[in-house]
């Protein structure tokens, strides 16, 4: 990144190949948007051109990248305040189904469903550090940089929300096998 | 469900530390060993690795084949924007630059070349004022032959008049005839011998004086001395003989005073004259 800072844009490309993924799934699972996702990966290049005079090399890139994409959320959720936490139930079983509708297939399904119901239903807040911890697997001073806070301040974060989302899931499990039975 | 001893709810909130693999060592060995022998953490680590685990199968959307092409797209345009950027910024410069020097400079340049060449044509001018081009002056001498010519003929014209004061005028063009004629000369010993009115005479006797030079002129002049009668016109032309030094003007002059219709006054002055001539 200092050396597209430097003015080599070319470098950029390296970086999109590094980055896209990881960074596409960081929006995907904070939004269950897999269009607006997409766009969104590209916001977030096209601000690190912009920006790139404001990278100042201390601490890491992804930091800076997750920096940026927290803004470019913040945006996107202002613009679609009425679907930014949509349950976007077409592209999971786009990604999940297709697969033989073997029991075990099936209750893995569920299950998914399930938790994605349940990370859906936590605060952005809580979403935010599992997702960057859990799926981006950044460590607790890494999360710390991107949210600008301490370590400590992120270990207890992600420790709450962990509880909060298993007490939602509990919550969805029972509710589900009790419509069930 | 009976309350977790301390050390049980420390070992619940390092769970997800011990998961994400961010428990130091000894942390670690620590909370494996109460898990083996805790069964209630157990089991709230045994969910809580469940939730996790599923967490990491949730799918995460492989990025479209056209999320590189976008960017590249994105990438070349912003390349484009920024050189083109940079070049404006340059011609700004350069127009800047053009604005604070140019204007000016250019206006004084302007005003400095047509002062320069104004001065070089008012000294080319000077130079070449007396002497004109060949066409030129050819053309002007032209037109003053003509303008000559016609003077003559108007003058010529005007000694027949039969007023006094339009043969004045005509013979007071002689002193702007640069070269006079035979003709000229002719028609002017005419007038001084013949005209009636001596302010005429007087007059043409001037215009002829100053014809002097011309040998035919001093003849005639010589030959009027007798043919005058007028005191006037006597002594002015006793004058001008006396101014030429014309010798051969004593014999009519001697002649003159034989007259016995002389003036005296005129007869002194004859005297006088022929003195001077002598």
């Amino acid at each position: 990144m200092l050396q597209v800072k430097a003015g080599n844009i070319d470098t950029m490309g390296l970086l999109f190949e590094r980055y896209n993924r990881p960074l596409l799934g960081f929006l995907f699972h904070m939004t269950n948007q897999r269009e607006a996702s997409e766009d969104m990966v590209q916001t977030v290049f096209y601000r690190m051109l912009k920006y790139r005079h404001t990278f100042t090399g201390d601490g890491e890139f992804k930091s800076w990248m997750y920096h940026l994409a927290r803004n470019v959320l913040v945006d996107h959720s202002k613009q679609n305040k009425r679907s930014a936490h949509n349950y976007d139930l077409a592209d999971v079983a786009d990604k999940v189904g297709g697969g033989p509708a073997a029991d075990e297939s099936m209750q893995k399904e569920q299950e998914l469903d399930m938790l994605h119901r349940a990370m859906a239903k936590l605060s952005s807040e809580h979403r935010e550090v599992l997702v960057l911890s859990r799926f981006q697997e950044l460590k607790y001073e890494e999360i710390a940089r991107v949210l600008n806070t301490t370590e400590g301040a992120i270990k207890v974060r992600v420790h709450r929300a962990m509880n909060e989302l298993k007490k939602i899931y509990l919550t969805i499990e029972n509710g589900k096998t009790a419509y069930k039975l | 469900m009976e309350k977790l001893p301390i050390n049980c709810e420390q070992i619940n909130n390092q769970l997800t530390d011990w998961l994400s693999n961010q428990l130091p060592d000894a942390e670690r060995v620590s909370l494996e060993a109460h898990l083996a022998q805790c069964p209630t953490c157990q089991a709230e680590a045994d969910s809580t690795r469940q939730l996790w685990q599923l967490m990491g199968n949730l799918p995460t959307p492989e990025p479209s084949p056209m999320a590189r092409v976008r960017f590249q797209a994105m990438l070349d345009t912003y390349k484009d924007t920024v050189s083109e950027n940079q070049e404006s910024i340059f011609d700004n410069l350069v127009a800047k630059l053009r604005q604070l020097w140019v204007p000016q400079n250019a206006l004084r340049l302007a005003y400095s070349l047509v002062l320069l060449s104004a001065g070089l044509a008012g000294g080319y001018w000077l130079n070449h004022a007396n002497s004109p081009t060949v066409a030129y002056k050819q053309q002007i001498d032209t037109l003053s032959t003509q303008v000559q010519e016609m003077r003559q003929m108007m003058m010529l014209s005007l000694l027949e008049n039969p007023s006094a004061s339009e043969r004045l005028r005509a013979v007071s063009y002689t002193q702007e005839i640069s070269q006079v004629d035979e003709k000229v000369v002719e028609a002017l010993l005419t007038t001084l011998n013949n005209d009636d009115n001596v302010n005429v005479r007087l007059v043409t006797l001037e215009a002829l004086a100053k014809l002097a030079d011309n040998a035919k002129v001093r003849e005639g002049l010589v030959q009027s001395i007798a043919r005058q009668d007028s005191p006037m016109v006597q002594s002015a032309l006793a004058d001008v003989m006396v101014k030429l030094q014309e010798k051969r003007s004593i014999k009519p002059l001697r002649q003159l005073l034989h007259d016995d219709n002389l003036n005296h006054l005129v007869k002194g002055k004859i005297e006088q004259s022929i003195r001077d001539l002598s």
